[in-house]
């Protein structure tokens, strides 16, 4: 998996530090950003292969972050995982036209978001 | 009219006794004529004296009679019906009898009628008074009511109606409720449950006042006549605007209270998880991941003692422990707890130096979550090289004293200033610049206000800064002098 990218992004450092220390120890290359604006940025330079967003942050919003990434065509395709404590705040149909790949509940599990990141890469790769 | 009957009964009798006289008289002339000229001796004139007295007897006796029902007519008319006719005679008494008798069951009868008369008076008066005070209470409830009959027409409105809908009632009676309410929603209720036939209906209806938009909650029933047609529709509206705004606030305050409590939740279960799968390489990052368990442990218990305390003072339950504290002090003390904050952000925050002599009597770790809540706010609102100063004044006349925590933060819209200690309000433009409960400042002022007999201020322009503040009894006996 060294070859493959993920951009963290979440306002609580405590979260995106967990979240990276687990996918480094397991081979990805990680990026993080505190904010969406920062998140837009580094996307658009690094081109990471998923996002994983909180959904409630300030600035912008983890589906405000999705609706901009899908505006320019070298981010429009990245997967996005949404990690949320309002499980019920995402319809299906944002879900199906933000290309929201999936979504986890906080609190969640570092296995779980693993388990998810993975699924996500090889369904991606393999469409 | 009893005397009018009377009246017409004695001249129905009148005309017998005139018949016999004429008959009477008659018998006489031929009794004479006959004597005259038959001269045939006085057999003809005695038959003709036996048919006079055969003829004259019971016409004297109606005329006596005729004079004792008279003397009746006078005694019922001044209400004496006492009169004895004689139980001998002919005909006539037993008309007469007859005729008393008659008069005495209709006497009886007027009685009874004039009694059931003045009965019905006083049940239509007793009638008519529960009808206006019924009125009267359907006109005083806060529910409006609205009552029309098998034809939509309206029939009845009540005062909290006619403010919701902005008719008159009078001037709407018999008019149909379309013609008189302009609301079409609420029509058609009305029509479509009468149409429907069924027993009750209920709608949830918005209606305009104003700048405001009010939520009732109606009640459309049908009333029925005794056999079982639909006889019109009563619709009773409530409002429901408060209840919804405080299910609203609640549905607001688990949402973020939900997110607040699970995001530190979140951490101590993945750090927790991160060191039971040995995800933790070395003896350094297993002391940082009990750490950030701990921190995240120590901001959840905060949040719920936050929560706690507003209910605990709220309900008056919360112990207060009161003493004589220096403003000073507590202000630096809190100032040193928030500067690390302040420094992740890069925000200077400025003290002035302190003022002696201000001693206040207080509760120190409330006074002082005070301060920490006022300084956590203005540094959390405040863009990064920003600056946060807290400053207090003595205020001798007043015997207060007033401490303030000025930033250069982005500002709270004017619309949004009256509401800022509000229970769970969070501004709504600001929401997306940090996150919170709406609990910090809603806190600051139950224990400034309620517990301290204080009172809590803000002033505040957007995209230049807010001074939030708070003003608190001196000490009873407190010598101040004030010194910069």
């Amino acid at each position: 998996m060294a070859d493959k990218k993920v951009l963290v992004v979440d306002d609580e450092i405590h979260i995106v530090q967990v979240v990276a220390i687990k996918l480094r120890n397991n081979g990805y290359q990680v990026f993080t950003a505190e904010n969406g604006a920062e998140a837009l940025e580094l996307a658009g330079r690094e081109k990471p292969d998923v996002i994983i967003s909180d959904f409630q942050m300030p600035v912008m919003t983890g589906l405000e972050l999705a609706e901009n990434l899908r505006k320019h065509s070298e981010t429009a395709d990245i997967p996005v995982v949404m990690l949320t404590a309002r499980g019920f705040a995402i319809d299906d149909t944002q879900r199906e036209t933000l290309r929201i790949a999936a979504c986890l509940s906080k609190p969640f599990s570092p296995r779980e978001v693993l388990q998810c990141i993975e699924e996500v890469i090889s369904h991606s790769t393999a469409a | 009219m009893n005397h009018e009957n009377a009246n017409l009964t004695f001249r129905r009798f009148q005309i017998v006794p005139m018949v016999c006289c004429g008959i009477v008289f008659l018998s006489l002339g031929m009794c004479i004529l006959s004597s005259a000229t038959a001269m045939a001796g006085y057999i003809p004139v005695l038959a003709g004296l036996s048919g006079m007295a055969a003829l004259l007897w019971p016409a004297i006796a109606w005329i006596r009679t005729l004079s004792r029902l008279e003397r009746l007519e006078r005694n019922l008319a001044k209400g004496q019906p006492g009169l004895s006719i004689s139980r001998s005679g002919g005909i006539a008494s037993i008309l007469a009898r007859q005729c008393v008798e008659s008069l005495r069951n209709f006497q009886a009868q007027t009685e009874q009628s004039g009694q059931r008369q003045n009965d019905l008076s006083l049940k239509l008066q007793l009638l008519e008074k529960q009808k206006q005070s019924i009125e009267q209470i359907i006109h005083t409830i806060r529910d409006a009511v609205v009552v029309v009959d098998g034809f939509d027409r309206i029939v009845l409105a009540n005062s909290a109606a006619e403010q919701i809908f902005g008719f008159s009632a009078r001037s709407s009676l018999a008019r149909t409720v379309g013609e008189a309410i302009d609301h079409p929603e609420f029509v058609a209720s009305m029509c479509h449950i009468r149409q429907s036939k069924l027993p009750h209906l209920k709608h949830e209806l918005t209606v305009k006042a104003g700048d405001h938009l009010h939520v009732y909650d109606c009640i459309f029933s049908c009333i029925r006549d005794e056999k079982q047609e639909i006889a019109g529709v009563v619709a009773i509206l409530h409002d429901i605007t408060r209840e919804k705004e405080i299910s609203q606030m609640k549905n607001d305050f688990v949402s973020h209270v939900s997110h607040e409590l699970k995001t530190p939740l979140a951490s101590i279960n993945a750090y927790a998880e991160m060191l039971v799968d040995g995800e933790a390489q070395d003896e350094q990052a297993i002391h940082q991941f009990c750490s950030i368990i701990q921190s995240q442990a120590l901001r959840l218990n905060r949040l719920i003692e936050d929560i706690l305390n507003i209910s605990r003072i709220e309900s008056g339950l919360i112990k207060v422990d009161k003493q004589n504290l220096s403003m000073a002090l507590l202000m630096r003390d809190a100032v040193e707890m928030i500067t690390s904050y302040a420094q992740e952000k890069n925000i200077t925050i400025h003290t002035p130096p302190a003022i002696l002599y201000d001693q206040v009597h207080a509760d120190k770790d409330m006074i002082s979550q005070v301060i920490i809540n006022l300084l956590s706010n203005a540094v959390k609102y405040t863009p990064q090289g920003g600056s946060v100063s807290i400053e207090s004044q003595v205020n001798e006349a007043d015997g207060v004293i007033r401490v303030s925590v000025i930033d250069t933060g982005v500002g709270i819209p004017p619309e949004a200033v009256d509401h800022v200690f509000d229970k769970f309000y969070r501004v709504e433009q600001n929401k997306k610049v940090a996150k919170g409960t709406g609990l910090g400042l809603n806190l600051v002022k139950q224990i400034v206000e309620t517990v301290h007999g204080g009172r809590v201020f803000v002033a505040s322009e957007v995209g230049k800064g807010s001074t939030f503040g708070f003003e608190i009894p001196l000490a009873a006996g407190q010598q101040i002098t004030a010194k910069a």
